[in-house]
């Protein structure tokens, strides 16, 4: 067959299939045309907050303004490449919230078999409590973590008072660590969501089977309910390193860490105005996105975990 | 192995009673089958001579020491569950090894001993695979080898045959009984399958709210049941009320040389098998349905009292609903209740 011919023979497939999901005669052409009408708002939404911002993104990290009016020129993409900055950030932002998502899906591990595991007394509060952060905006757990661990915030000085140490000192020297816990606080309710669902799937039996073999708890938890969970440590990862490097407003008031967000707000400020980098910026983060969640899905049964 | 001794365990959940207070003797070796009705107390029972229940009051003793407050890993005890619950990240041989691991067998050890209990089981050629690539009956065996694996003191068996096909189960019955008798296996055989109990067990005990109504071999329990109960669980009985005096019970429409206790009014249980078909019997009963089961018709009729009774009929004959059929009762196969 020809290519004019295998191209004729494709779109006749691809007109016959629009055709058929138009106008259903069986009950599987019914079920596609039920997905595509299921399928469609996600998709207009998708296009027009999605794809369209994402061709808008492309365009603006080559070209100021119309391209066939302005020009367009790579110098963004060559500033992103050959000044060290921005390494450092990417770097940064890598270690920095990588680090805050082993810790935060360390603590999510726990938080998750503690309320699976164990009858708690008001196990709502500590859910709703566990839960609170992810519907606080990042400002107000920045202001947390300054009241905090700020100059005059209440760990600080009473530290301070214990040690004798200045809580200027104390608070300046504990910047990071303080923009450190205001991220785990955000990402741990994010990490115990998914895994408490994966949680709930666990074969308690075969746990208490491997107690009677003898087992530890330890021992029980480390080679039975472990590997089970090991597909939601997965997805739990995913999500939360994602969202931390989503992470904006406690950044942007502590400052105390140049990550990937802060810096896009700084091409874009008054007097460092370069919207053509953070475009440029923009597109590297979610290419990045992209490609880490194929890779991490890779690590995911998606029948027992979904994103 | 060892024999348990449970001594007036009691086990409340809240204001709930589930277990009130056991009494209970498996002796070194003995299949002991409980059985009851669901939400009984078996499956606590179980859970706390394997040590995932604590009990309220009372003792767990294996031969005489007491573990009652000993946890699950240090208490030697080999779980089957009615789910398998195998290891489904392991491979079968892994499953099997698994509490040889725990105990620090070398890897050789285990790896033999593993083999050897897989060989014994039938299952030998499944040794790599995964348990969720295996079927429901091969599947328990992987569970009940690695139950074995650990030599336990006790075996606890919680309704492993309940999701097996019918055809199955009767095999798989048979092997465990014999497999568990050459082993010489302390075993507790929860069901709340009274046929299964009693071709598996060398005793039963029926367990009734919580407490134990009778304890015996399968034959006692069944042709000599303590009370209505039991008579109602195990098998299928008529009770009849009666006046017993000098070694004969009045039933009003028949009479039956049957020794009571004491004189006066008694309950007399009287199993489907004891009613025979006569051509000119004391007993006129009137079929209200038939059933064809293949090897016997099942037949419920009424007695003269109005009594409604299960009897099982020749499958060659034809009995139709509304038809009189003419019955005695032998006297040796009733008995009269305490």
């Amino acid at each position: 067959m020809s290519v004019r011919e295998s191209t004729a023979a494709s779109v006749r497939r691809v007109a016959v299939f629009a055709a058929t999901t138009a106008r259903p005669t069986t009950e599987r052409e019914r079920e596609r045309r039920r997905i595509a009408i299921m399928c469609l708002p996600f998709f207009a939404l998708a296009t027009v907050a999605g794809f369209v911002p994402l061709a808008m993104l492309v365009r603006m990290s080559v070209a100021a303004d119309v391209i066939w009016i302005e020009g367009w020129s790579l110098d963004a993409w060559r500033t992103l490449l050959t000044e060290p900055t921005y390494r450092r950030v990417a770097w940064n932002t890598v270690w920095f919230v990588g680090l805050a998502t082993v810790v935060s899906v360390v603590l999510g591990v726990a938080v998750a078999h503690v309320l699976e595991k164990y009858d708690l007394p008001f196990e709502r509060v500590v859910v709703a409590a566990v839960s609170f952060p992810i519907a606080l905006p990042g400002i107000i757990v920045a202001i947390l973590v300054i009241a905090m661990l700020g100059r005059q915030g209440l760990v600080t000085n009473a530290i301070a008072a214990v040690t004798g140490t200045s809580a200027i000192d104390l608070a300046s020297a504990t910047a990071i660590t303080g923009l450190f816990l205001g991220y785990v606080y955000s990402l741990v309710p994010r990490a115990t969501m998914v895994l408490r669902g994966t949680y709930a799937e666990v074969n308690t039996q075969a746990e208490e089977a491997a107690r009677s073999l003898g087992a530890s708890r330890w021992e029980t938890f480390y080679r039975v309910t472990l590997p089970e969970i090991r597909p939601g440590i997965a997805a739990a990862t995913i999500l939360t390193f994602r969202s931390g490097l989503a992470i904006f407003g406690t950044v942007l008031l502590l400052q105390s860490h140049y990550v990937i967000t802060l810096q896009i707000q700084r091409e874009i400020s008054v007097g460092t105005y370069r919207p053509d980098v953070a475009a440029a910026i923009g597109l590297v983060y979610v290419v990045f996105i992209v490609a880490f969640t194929f890779v991490g899905l890779r690590f995911v049964r998606t029948d027992t975990v979904t994103l | 192995m060892s024999e348990v001794t449970l001594e007036s365990l009691t086990k409340r959940y809240g204001d709930e009673l589930a277990v009130d207070g056991i009494d209970l003797t498996i002796r070194d070796g003995e299949i002991l089958g409980i059985v009851g009705p669901s939400g009984c107390g078996k499956t606590t029972t179980l859970r706390t001579i394997a040590g995932f229940e604590t009990p309220t009051r009372g003792r767990v003793r294996f031969d005489g020491v007491d573990v009652t407050h000993v946890p699950p890993e240090e208490r030697h005890v080999g779980l089957v569950f009615q789910s398998y619950a195998l290891f489904d990240t392991m491979t079968v041989r892994e499953n099997v090894a698994f509490g040889l691991k725990m105990r620090d067998v070398p890897q050789r050890e285990r790896r033999e001993r593993a083999s050897a209990l897989l060989e014994m089981l039938d299952i030998a050629a499944l040794a790599d695979r995964r348990p969720t690539t295996l079927s429901g009956g091969q599947q328990q065996r992987v569970g009940l080898a690695r139950a074995l694996a650990i030599e336990p003191h006790v075996l606890l068996l919680d309704e492993p045959m309940t999701g097996l096909d019918a055809a199955l189960k009767a095999r798989l019955r048979t092997e465990i009984r014999d497999l568990l008798a050459d082993l010489g296996v302390t075993a507790i055989y929860v069901t709340h399958d009274q046929e299964e109990a009693m071709a598996m067990c060398d005793r039963i005990a029926v367990l009734n709210a919580g407490t134990v109504e009778q304890v015996g071999t399968p034959s006692a329990i069944y042709r000599r049941p303590a009370n209505a109960f039991v008579a109602n669980f195990i098998g299928n009985s008529t009770l009849l009320t009666g006046v017993a005096e000098d070694g004969r019970v009045d039933l009003g429409f028949a009479e039956l040389e049957v020794a009571a206790a004491t004189n006066g009014t008694v309950t007399v249980a009287v199993r489907p098998e004891a009613f025979e078909f006569e051509r000119e019997g004391s007993i006129d009963a009137e079929v209200t349905s038939a059933t064809y089961l293949g090897d016997r018709t099942q037949l419920t009729a009424t007695l003269p009292d109005d009594t409604t009774v299960a009897l099982h009929a020749d499958a060659a004959e034809t009995y139709r609903t509304g038809e009189t059929v003419s019955l005695s009762i032998d006297d040796t196969s009733v008995h009269v209740l305490e």
